[in-house]
């Protein structure tokens, strides 16, 4: 199990703890990096057990190839502790740590043939021309490409290239496996194949495996588990279906995946849509008449989780969110995207009764993407400046947000 | 559409005067300042028939000559070379303070006239200069032999190879080298293995361009050879025979010469062509 670990360094009586589960291939505590005066990562801990995947997943400059190179022995942490089945590495060289990494571009190199390139691992542990072969010939055979054993890194496509990259990380049997932004160099179909075949090949191999992307597709199809990582913090990690399904902050939600946040207001359990950030309504005037009871909470859902009605009751377990007004839509084929303006906020929460306290402007240029399917389009046509009813199949409160 | 077919047509035939103007001022200017003086080395050298040419250059100074120029700027390309491949490793891989000053220092040689060159050897080098003093204390002096064209040829060409490897040193993905360690490689090993043949092109462009330079090293050879016999290169040769009055002699070894810088200046098209794609 990939855990969340502690997102700040452990307490004292924890560092009494076992160093590691046997069954944990890597192990990251409290890793600090600073560049200058910019911090990357911010005490980072998470774990990856045996046999499995976790992408790292996170926008440019979250740290995530940060991560890497400090896994991989290509930069020295600040602070913090890394461990490779249980064995402390922090200490070591990269050519010391027995870690397998496909670089971005693959770095093959390019006055090697792709044969020369797969033994080089071996030639530099000394091993016997006879048996580097052997090797050679297994690993050319097991990514397909037996017949360009002799072309350069410049002959051949860039697939071709990264199985060679992989099969050149294979060859010396690496304790780790780390892909730093590995397909983003490729095209959409080569990128979709190759992944098939790339986690296929792993859970075959049975090689634990460290992915950094920013490509949510890449995460949600790679990995056993994805670790979400903003401003070189950890911010959730979990299954992909646990981070889709139960984002456990605003980023995260709408990072991986579409998201509509929904600013409110509770007082006494009734809840008003927070008109802050509307056009001609300044935050101050809103703070001036916010009761001090009152809590500001934010409403995360998926734009499939709305439906859209014309007609006025829906089943029970749907919320009512309010009435808007369509503004576009978009039909993709299979899906078609609607975007609705919220006209006002109903009642909403955990109160069913139209006693609603409105604060403010109820009529907010809030936009929320809505997906249909195909069939819910067509027993529905929308247009636009239609209105319509909107009802949440699903939705997250987040409380104590920060801002 | 017809209408656009016959403009095309007419702007076919309308004479660019321009064109030719320009390629003749090429050939034109070309022709006394370059291509002249060129070919009057070979007509000059066979002049008098092929076993004329022969002679001259069989004869037992001048093949000397040759060999000694051949030698000494075979060892300064082998020293440039080597030194430049180390110091342009080095600049590339480390940021110092004072690392751009160095780079200027390292590239000022070619900069300066090649007599000043042979000076500035001499006041180092001569029997009052800081080594010829140290020198003083064994039987052996520096300046007017062999080893002091060799200085001199170093010097003239000392940054020639470094200005093309480290060009191509910078353009080395550093992924390379992080793959080659991550898969267990030493620095030695990553640099034999994965540094070193990514610098191919360069580090035989570089040499061919040192060796082709100090081959014809005349200016600062004159000055650290003391005119004798034992350190006569083939342009002092040249200039000699010129002023002997033997020009038969002198142009057929020019003739060598220039077919030597030929061959070398051939070779670094291809190198540049063939390696560095």
């Amino acid at each position: 199990m990939a855990q969340a670990v502690l997102n700040k360094l452990p307490e004292a009586e924890e560092y009494s703890e076992p160093v590691s589960e046997p069954n944990n291939a890597l192990v990251i505590r409290g890793l600090n990096k600073r560049f200058g005066s910019e911090t990357v990562l911010d005490g980072l801990s998470f774990s990856i057990a045996e046999g499995e995947s976790l992408v790292l997943l996170g926008p440019s400059g979250s740290g995530k190839s940060t991560t890497l190179r400090l896994i991989a022995g290509l930069e020295t942490p600040d602070d913090g502790e890394i461990f490779l089945h249980g064995r402390h590495v922090e200490g070591l060289r990269a050519r010391e740590r027995n870690i397998g990494v496909i670089f971005q571009n693959y770095a093959l190199f390019p006055r090697m043939t792709v044969a020369d390139n797969i033994g080089f691992g071996l030639k530099i542990r000394g091993k016997k021309k006879a048996e580097r072969e052997a090797k050679i010939e297994e690993l050319l055979s097991m990514i397909g490409m037996t017949e360009h054993r002799d072309k350069y890194p410049s002959q051949i496509s860039g697939g071709q290239q990264q199985r060679v990259a992989i099969a050149r990380a294979l060859a010396y049997a690496p304790e780790l496996l780390l892909f730093d932004e590995s397909f983003s160099a490729l095209d959409p179909q080569t990128r979709t194949g190759l992944r098939r075949e790339i986690r296929a090949l792993l859970q075959k191999l049975k090689i634990p495996a460290l992915f950094v992307t920013h490509d949510q597709e890449e995460a949600m199809e790679l990995g056993d588990y994805i670790a979400i990582l903003n401003k070189g913090r950890l911010e959730q990690i979990g299954t992909p279906q646990e981070i889709y399904n139960d984002p456990q902050s605003e980023f995260v939600a709408t990072f991986l995946g579409a998201a509509n946040v929904v600013e409110v207001c509770r007082n006494d359990g009734l809840v008003a849509l927070d008109c802050r950030q509307c056009p001609g309504v300044s935050s101050e005037d809103k703070a001036a008449q916010m009761p001090p009871t009152v809590e500001r909470e934010k409403i995360i859902f998926r734009p499939e989780d709305v439906v859209l009605t014309t007609a006025p009751a829906l089943a029970e377990h749907q919320r009512h969110l309010g009435h808007g007004v369509v503004v576009d839509v978009n039909f993709t084929g299979a899906t078609e995207f609607v975007r609705v303006k919220l006209l006002s906020l109903n009642q909403f929460g955990y109160i069913t009764n139209a006693n609603c306290q409105l604060i403010g402007d109820n009529s907010c240029d809030l936009i929320i993407k809505v997906l249909r399917t195909k069939w819910e389009a067509q027993r529905m046509p929308l247009k636009p400046k239609d209105k319509v009813g909107v009802w949440l199949r699903d939705h997250k409160t987040l409380s104590n947000y920060e801002n | 559409m017809s209408g656009s077919t016959s403009n095309q047509t007419f702007s076919r035939q309308r004479t660019d005067v321009v064109r030719p103007l320009g390629i003749g001022f090429v050939i034109l200017a070309m022709t006394p300042l370059v291509m002249l003086p060129l070919a009057s080395i070979f007509y000059y050298g066979f002049n008098k028939g092929p076993i004329h040419f022969w002679e001259a250059v069989s004869a037992p100074a001048a093949l000397y000559s040759l060999r000694l120029s051949l030698m000494t700027s075979s060892v300064a390309t082998v020293c440039n070379v080597l030194f430049g491949i180390i110091a342009a490793y080095v600049m590339y891989k480390y940021r110092f303070k004072g690392s751009s000053a160095l780079m200027i220092i390292i590239s000022l040689p070619t900069a300066i006239p090649t007599a000043v060159a042979g000076v500035a050897l001499l006041l180092v080098w001569g029997r009052s200069g800081i080594f010829g003093k140290l020198l003083e204390y064994t039987d052996y002096q520096v300046m007017f032999t062999t080893a002091a064209i060799i200085l001199a040829n170093i010097f003239v060409t000392f940054p020639l190879a470094f200005g093309v490897i480290k060009p191509a040193l910078d353009n080395l993905d550093p992924s390379y080298e992080a793959a080659a360690e991550t898969m267990g490689a030493t620095r030695w090993q990553t640099f034999c293995y994965v540094v070193l043949p990514s610098l191919r092109g360069a580090i035989i462009t570089g040499a061919l361009l040192t060796f082709a330079r100090s081959i014809g090293e005349f200016g600062s050879t004159i000055m650290v050879s003391g005119n004798k016999a034992k350190t006569m290169t083939a342009p002092l040769y040249i200039y000699a025979k010129f002023n002997e009055a033997e020009a038969e002699s002198a142009t057929a070894i020019a003739a060598v010469l220039a077919v030597i810088s030929f061959v070398v200046f051939s070779l670094i098209l291809l190198t540049r062509n063939r390696l560095d794609k």
